[in-house]
């Protein structure tokens, strides 16, 4: 039956997404610590926001990205990791779309780097777009489902159980 | 709903803590070399060369190929405009390409910059940089070789050996990196003339642009 095997597999696609959306966040993160005003300076080369705001936004992201990651790699309150990963995935869309739309040839600082690029360099905005749609639908499958194998939510939670059956009992739901 | 909790304030403390890493890292105060212009905390250029009536800025990078480039395009009608007597020659130099060498060659280099102008050769040590400017992805050049060439062009004293290895000027590029970035400066190279934005950046844009400003 497919809704069966839906209902096995739910758990453990569900693992998968946090691990690969844990690890890009972790890893994009990471590569901007060393150089904040690096990654300031990326968030002020979007030309969307104020100066003070893109550079405080610069300081604090790369943190919250690697909080982000670690929290949906152990598996903790992975909804709203899910709906706030979704919200900076969002933003970030919109920033590369709109840099793209204006014009503006520019690193999306999106793994360290970042600021203007010359003119023979390939922004690549489609691709880091498609990348992080990509990673919207991750995002948006641990928000609607967000009760997954090996996870702190259902080791810490034991009234809604992991075990494949009770899925099945549930028709999907997670509801009792 | 406590595990949200928990992990909101996770988020919160994160955002926190990296605010206070940025702020920590921001250095209000710096050293400036000689030559530093100065105009109401907007700028904090070094005048190059030059006495003219118009100014011309240039934020460059030593790390920075297409800054090579405009050098070796530019440069010579910069040079004339100078003897002309018609410009007045201001270099930002940036640190803005520090991840790509594996020693922050952009800051320190700029740095060495700063520490040549004290010895009044900034210009002529400026150029020396980019004639060897060290590839992307390496690990720059050492601060002795930052010294060497400061030797062929007549920086001989031993204040300017020191003032290379204690990375004299680093707080000033952080700084003159922040002023670019608040006139809204994302590249290198980026050239304004009396304050305007030369887009053509070719000798006659170039020539254009100063004979339009004089």
């Amino acid at each position: 039956m497919a809704g069966q095997r839906w209902a096995l597999l739910r758990p453990w696609l569900g693992a998968v997404s946090r691990l690969i959306l844990g690890g890009v966040w972790i890893a994009a993160g990471v590569s901007k610590l060393d150089d904040l005003a690096a990654s300031a300076r990326a968030v002020s080369a979007y030309r969307l926001l104020p100066h003070d705001v893109a550079t405080f936004l610069g300081g604090v992201l790369p943190f919250l990205e690697i909080a982000l990651g670690v929290l949906l790699i152990v598996g903790l309150a992975t909804r709203l990791c899910g709906a706030v990963s979704a919200v900076l995935l969002v933003a970030y869309i919109v920033g590369i779309a709109s840099a793209w739309a204006r014009g503006l040839r520019i690193d999306c600082g999106c793994f360290g780097g970042g600021g203007d690029l010359s003119a023979e360099a390939d922004p690549g905005y489609a691709g880091e777009i498609l990348r992080d749609v990509g990673l919207l639908v991750l995002a948006g499958f641990l928000m609607a489902l967000p009760r997954t194998r090996y996870s702190v939510d259902s080791a810490i939670l034991p009234a809604e159980s992991t075990s494949g059956e009770r899925y099945v009992a549930n028709g999907g739901s997670e509801v009792e | 709903m406590w595990t949200t909790a928990i992990a909101l304030a996770v988020l919160v403390i994160a955002g926190l803590i990296g605010w206070g890493v940025w702020q920590s890292q921001k250095s209000d105060s710096y050293a400036a070399p000689a030559g530093i212009t100065d105009d109401g905390g907007k700028d904090a250029g070094v005048l190059a060369a030059g006495t003219g009536p118009v100014t011309v800025e240039v934020y460059l990078d030593f790390q920075c190929p297409v800054c090579k480039q405009f050098e070796a395009s530019v440069g010579p009608t910069i040079d004339q405009l100078v003897a002309q007597q018609k410009i007045k020659l201001v270099w930002h130099p940036l640190g803005f390409l520090d991840s790509l060498s594996t020693t922050d060659y952009s800051t320190r280099s700029a740095s060495a910059a700063g520490c040549a102008s004290d010895g009044g050769k900034l210009k002529s040590y400026g150029d020396a940089l980019f004639a060897q400017q060290p590839p992307e992805g390496g690990p720059g050049l050492s601060d002795d070789t930052l010294i060497q060439i400061g030797e062929t062009v007549g920086l001989t004293q031993p204040s300017f050996a020191q003032c290379v290895r204690d990375g004299k000027y680093g707080n000033w590029v952080a700084h003159v990196n922040d002023l670019a970035a608040r006139r809204g400066v994302n590249g290198t190279p980026t050239v304004f003339v009396n304050g305007t934005q030369l887009t053509d950046r070719t000798p006659a844009g170039l020539t254009a642009a100063v004979n339009a400003a004089g």
